[in-house]
This record gives C-alpha cells, structure tokens and sequence, in this order.
C-alpha cells in the first residue's frame, strides 16, 4: 500500500474495528468463536506510520538540546557524535550545503563528488526519518523511545545537517518547515513503475504501476524448460569460503553452502536441546546481528570471546556484568550497548552458551 | 568567516572526552578543477584546544586530513561546566574558534 494514499484506508479500517467491537462475535458465521476484534488501543499501538504529509504523526516536541541527550546515551556508539560516523553504518549526515536546502536537489549525487552517499544527502522526506527511527531505533530495542525522544532526535539530526536552527524545538505543527528546507525535497521520483496505484494523469502518483522493463510472454517456438547455461566450477566455488556462514544469522539465508558438506535433512521438529534453545535466544535477541559464532562480524566473534576468556573461573560472571552494562575497549573502538533490556536469567544462559563453543545443537 | 565547529566535550572520572567536527574545504592545492586550473591550497595549518584558558592540546595540520575533519582526544582533568575552546588558523589567515561548556 502505498504511503500516500493509505489515508482512507486506515480510516475505514478504524472505524471498521469500531463498530465490531461493540457486538458480540464476528457478524461472518465462518469463524464465530474465534478470536475477538482489535481493540481501539491495539490499533492505536501498531498503526504508527507517518507519511509525508504528516497524517498519522502523534503530536509532541522535542528540542535539539534534548534530542542531543538521548543522541548520546543511545545512539552516537554506532552513527558517532555528529552522525558522521563511518564505522557501524554509513554516515548519516553531510555531504549536504546550503544550496542544496535552498534548491531541495543535493548537488554532490548529481556531481557525483561526495566519497560516500549519507542518509541525509538521499532522504526526501523528514517523514521518514521519524517514522524509520520510532519503528526500528535503536537497533538492539526498536520502539523503546517515547514520542517526545523521537521529535528530539529528529531535530538534532535536523541541526547537524544544519536545516534548523539550534534553539529549534520541533513538534507537530512546525514539523513541515523542517520539510520544506530539506535538502533531497525535491530528489525523489515517483514517474516509474514502483509506484502503485493510480497514474499521475488520474490523480495518483507515478506511471500507474507500469514496468520499467517488458518481461515479453513466449507465444511461440518456445524452450521447454530451463536449462543452467554455466555455473561456477566446484573449486571455485570456496574462493571466499563458506558463503552461508558468512551471512548474519538474523532472517533468511541468503548464501549458498559451499563447505561441501551440505545435508539435507527433514527431520521431524525434535523440542529444543538447551543449545538449540540459547542459540534461539541470542537469534532472537538480536546478539547474531553484530556477533557471529565462528567470525566477528561488528563485534567478536564468539569463538574469540571463548578463546580470550579461557580458563578464567570468573569469566562467566564478568560477561554477564558486560553484557548487561555494555562495554568498550577490550575488542576495539566499537562499543557494545548496554542490554538491559534482557532478563538476567537470560543473559546468564547466553554466556553459559557462548562459553561453551555457542553450539548450535 | 567558516561555519561553526561542533564540539562536544564531556567529563567523566576525571577524564574529559572531547569531539570535534570542523568545516572546512581542506584543499590540498594538488587538485584540478574541470578547466585543468590548479585549485590553489586551503587548509588548516593549527590547531588548538584550550581548558579555561590552559592549553590542553596544540597540532599542526597539513594536507593529508581530510575535508570536514573530525578530531576526538581526551585529557585529564575538566569538570562539568568548564570551558572548553578550540581554534584553528588555516594557510590563507582566516581563523575560527569555538567554545562549549563541558557537561
């Protein structure tokens, strides 16, 4: 759906809950007995996108000053004080001058002349930055800032890109403002096919969902089935290792194995052996997204972890401690943030797992 | 006149942390424009940081920093609340300096 005309959608979809959740049961006699209608304050908890024309932003302000603060304690560790950081992730902001947030088109992407492309030199739309950092910030707990934090950071990024002015306070009402001077406004391109919905000529945006390349049907003299016309030779196919491994383990596998011992097995789901379970767990609390079990990947990998605290009595109580209040320094530049988040019973688990060679089975 | 540094500096057991982003062209005077015409050297050849008023930290720079240079040190001492300038002279005269409070 697209972000610029989900409006009566949402709407009708609101209103529709409204009025079931006044009746008993679903009115459809399919599936009577079956769950119940989302109340008013779950849709209002998952229905938080803001589109760029601001409809569905919860009003709130928050100031540079304050969104410094929060900047600091959560998130200069991975984008750097001023986003400038190259490290973690591709800087956030620069690249951008006061031409460009006068003529709303950055210049260096057409020149060509900027080393790297920031966040700030493509995004069209302040929109975005809120709505990407109120749904996914910060990485290792998405939706922990409140909706003040949100607006304060989005000013201070607003300040460091130099759009707004220092003393800015930004909230719902001047929000717009902040749109009209960003520097990409008038970068994006909707006159192609990944637009849905209705053509320019009918009042929608883009080309009316009309491809970019012509995908021709064969209607005759047609081939039969597909034939692999080359492949990478077997010993090339280790010339950058295991390609599977070297995938973050978070989502699809995209990597093809190429250890050579490839097995395919459908076994029946077994329950969970106590490291099926922790590996489960460090999956699922995001700690395979920077460390990986046989490489480093941001952090350590955890065979360097097992191999540094060997033999050390205290070693699992030490990590614990790290893990719970984040570190620096003892693998390099890049901090780890704090987890605080995570049960201690669970952060004990994931170190016993760690220390003892963070088998998968 | 440059734009403003950003500077943050702060003070933690003792140790305050300091963070500078400056502005500046950083032309190293070996580039050619689009016409072949040497676009001639602009750069910061000084730096220096000062704590109320002490100097905490003096460096030369040449033409092997980058553009927009980032620069981050520590040094003993400082509490919340002091000052902290840093000021830079480039190759053609021009200077800046800029002051934050310590937090």
């Amino acid at each position: 759906m697209s972000r610029f005309s989900k409006a009566s959608l949402s709407g009708a979809l609101v209103l529709a809950f409204a009025t079931l959740a006044g009746g008993t049961a679903l009115a459809d006699g399919k599936y009577s007995g079956v769950g119940r209608p989302a109340t008013r304050a779950e849709i209002h908890a998952w229905d938080i996108d803001v589109r760029p024309d601001f409809k569905g932003l919860r009003p709130g302000s928050g100031s540079v000053d304050q969104g410094q603060e929060v900047w600091e304690a959560k998130c200069a560790s991975c984008h750097g004080s001023f986003g400038e950081s190259n490290e973690v992730h591709t800087p956030l902001i620069g690249g951008t001058t006061k031409d460009d947030i006068k003529t709303g088109h950055v210049l260096s992407l057409v020149k060509g002349d900027a080393p790297q492309r920031s966040a700030i030199m493509k995004v069209a739309t302040v929109s975005t930055l809120f709505d990407y950092i109120n749904r996914a910030m910060p990485l290792t707990a998405p939706k922990s800032l409140s909706n003040d934090e949100v607006y304060g950071l989005v000013a201070y990024l607003l300040n460091l890109a130099e759009i707004v002015p220092a003393d800015f306070v930004l909230n719902e009402k001047n929000i717009a403002e902040a749109q009209a001077r960003m520097p990409n406004r008038n970068g994006m391109s909707t006159d192609h096919g990944m637009w849905p919905g209705a053509p320019a000529s009918k009042g929608g945006i883009g080309n009316g969902g009309k491809p970019d390349v012509k995908n021709t049907a064969c209607m005759s003299n047609c081939k039969t089935e597909v034939k692999v016309a080359s492949l990478l030779p077997v010993y090339a196919e280790t010339a950058h290792g295991n390609l599977a491994e070297q995938n973050r383990a978070v989502g699809p596998v995209r990597g093809k194995d190429t250890s050579g011992k490839a097995v395919t097995v459908a076994a029946a789901p077994a329950p969970l052996s106590e490291n099926a379970a922790a590996a489960k767990l460090a999956n699922d609390s995001g700690c395979m997204a920077c460390h990986g079990v046989a490489n480093k990947i941001v952090g350590p990998g955890y065979n360097e972890v097992v191999a540094k605290y060997k033999g050390q009595a205290d070693a699992e109580a030490k990590l614990v401690a790290k893990v719970k209040a984040g570190g620096q320094g003892v693998w390099g530049a890049i901090p780890m943030p704090p987890q605080g988040h995570l049960k201690d019973g669970d952060i004990r688990s994931l170190v016993k797992w760690i220390l003892s060679g963070a088998k998968a089975q | 006149m440059a734009d403003p540094m950003k500077i943050r500096a702060s003070a933690k057991d003792g140790i305050t942390e300091v963070k500078v982003l400056m502005s500046h062209e950083m032309e190293t005077g070996q580039r050619k424009d689009s016409s072949g015409n040497l676009v001639p050297a602009h750069f910061i050849t000084e730096l220096s940081a000062e704590h109320n008023g002490k100097q905490v930290l003096a460096a030369q720079f040449g033409t092997a920093v980058s553009k927009n240079p980032y620069l981050a040190f520590k040094f003993k001492g400082g509490a919340k609340g002091d000052k902290l300038a840093v000021s830079w002279v480039d190759n053609k005269g021009d200077k800046r300096t800029d002051e934050v409070a310590i937090n």
